[in-house]
């Protein structure tokens, strides 16, 4: 499989605050990656450091082997799409805008075009019969998947996902789960944030255990959670496994 | 001649009334022009200094927005910072003495109010801006929309309609402190009035019409324009999909 991410060496800092330090990891094509870890070792700061939400301080970030920072903004978000813990729709434009206007002013799609997608994707996250509602309307778990749907009109590349489920009561979670359970099977590269341990460890290829700003453990799903090697990924698996 | 104050009130009104007629119609012209250029000024000023350069830029992008900041910052700082009536006289008074062109008033009048307007317009459209959640323009940017399509696609319609009761304001403003363009001989109510006081040196009489034109200028606009925001605000009532317990429900829900 060919190499889609590859980061090496990234650092970023809040102030004295060293929240990642020195993180190599390589993402192939077609691949979904769950990272996990305990809030606050750096699982949200090194997706944003990804599509460049945060600048990196130190390292680099190759896509298709070239550095991010010398792809124009417009076309680097457009093939990285991102997908938040708090949705972020738009709450001035309904379900169906929502999806259409990056279409239009990014991709500089035609208005019909944009809409034929736009719909396409909605159907396919199961909102199409609310495309004319506005985010005030919908519940979490719908927002969600309009947010996945807008996401997915871009015809991104790789998707990141910080924390989709997080924001959602427990019975929204299966909802969203499912949607980007399609997503696996239509062959895109996803990167998850999670703490969702079930549904790391069934849909994932590959699961990236993070603790204080660097990649503890990396491996097969199955080996992860049933027989941890590091210590510390032994102490977090056991602790939420167990709760 | 009348010898009661309704007398006179009727006398002058009789008289005079072609001339409060024009007055007013020009004070709200140049209220209307002013609040209108002055918001589309505060508009693009907000827009340029919310540019964030990331930081890869190039210096010269880099020397621009700085110089394009100062810029911005000493125009909001000086016309917040001197009288409405000072910048009057030295616009009108400036462009012809120094530059030789002599502005109409009204045109004048129009500039000095707009550019006035504008430099706390700029204020009021940073404070909607901060006002929108930052989630909001991450997401935008997530799409890869500039900063330009970031604001006039999601950040500003938002922003707009939270102002909207600080704009209606500067409006209605905008009707009573224009006023002070009588300075540079406009020809606005209050102009107006000076002119018709002075004939029979009534000067009670014209101003108290004056009061009441500016009374009803002010109060039917307010109302007017708190229509608006209503309208802006959304349906009265508006459904919500899908419940906890029942995910095809549809639930009606009436505003205040």
């Amino acid at each position: 499989m060919s190499e889609i991410l590859n980061i090496q060496g990234l650092y970023k800092n809040f102030g004295d605050n060293q929240v990642i330090t020195g993180i190599d990891l390589s993402i192939d094509k077609g691949q979904v990656v769950c990272v996990i870890g305990p809030s606050g070792s750096g699982k949200s700061t090194l997706l944003r450091c990804v599509n460049l939400l945060e600048m990196p301080d130190g390292g680099s970030i190759l896509f298709h082997g070239q550095d991010i920072l010398g792809i124009p903004p417009s076309s680097l978000h457009a093939k990285i799409g991102m997908v938040f813990q708090q949705f972020n729709l738009f709450n001035n434009l309904t379900a169906l805008n929502n999806c259409v206007a990056g279409q239009m002013k990014v991709l500089k799609r035609s208005k019909a075009d944009s809409v034929e997608r736009a719909m396409f994707f909605l159907e396919r996250v199961g909102m199409l019969p609310y495309r004319d509602a506005l985010p005030a309307q919908l519940s979490g778990g719908q927002k969600q998947r309009v947010a996945i749907a807008r996401a997915l009109c871009m015809d991104p590349e790789v998707l990141l996902f910080d924390e989709p489920t997080s924001a959602l009561d427990p019975e929204m979670v299966d909802e969203v789960l499912s949607v980007i359970r399609t997503l696996k099977d239509g062959g895109l590269t996803m990167v998850i944030v999670t703490h969702e341990m079930a549904f790391a460890r069934d849909a994932a290829d590959r699961v990236v255990f993070m603790d204080a700003g660097r990649v503890v453990e990396d491996g097969d799903p199955k080996a992860l959670f049933t027989a941890p090697k590091n210590p510390r990924t032994q102490a977090f698996l056991a602790r939420t496994l167990r709760g | 001649m009348p010898t009661t104050f309704f007398g006179w009130i009727a006398f002058l009104l009789e008289k005079y009334w072609l001339l409060f007629l024009s007055g007013a119609i020009n004070t709200l012209l140049i209220a209307v022009v002013g609040t209108v250029c002055g918001f589309i000024i505060g508009l693009m000023v907000a827009i340029v200094r919310t540019i964030t350069l990331r930081r890869g830029a190039s210096r010269v992008k880099r020397f621009g927005l700085q110089a394009a900041r100062g810029f911005l910052s000493a125009y909001i700082e000086i016309f917040r910072g001197t009288p409405m009536i000072v910048q009057a006289m030295v616009v009108y008074y400036g462009a012809s003495q120094y530059l030789g062109i002599n502005i109409p008033a009204l045109t004048a009048a129009f500039l000095v109010v707009s550019v006035n307007t504008g430099a706390y317009m700029a204020e009021i459209v940073r404070g909607g801006i901060l006002s929108i959640d930052k989630g909001q323009t991450e997401a935008a940017i997530a799409v890869g929309m500039s900063h330009w399509q970031r604001m006039t696609t999601v950040i500003l319609p938002q922003a707009i309609r939270n102002i909207l009761p600080s704009v209606a304001n500067e409006f209605v403003v905008n009707i009573k402190d224009s006023s002070v363009l009588n300075v540079i001989s406009v020809t606005e109510v209050f102009f107006q009035s000076k002119s018709a006081a002075g004939t029979y040196f009534r000067y009670f009489e014209v101003f108290f019409i004056t009061a009441v034109i500016y009374f009803i200028l002010t109060f039917t606009f307010t109302r007017l324009l708190r229509l608006l925001e209503k309208k802006l605000s959304g349906a009265s009532s508006y459904t919500v999909y899908g419940s906890q317990s029942s995910y095809a429900a549809e639930i009606e829900v009436k505003k205040e």
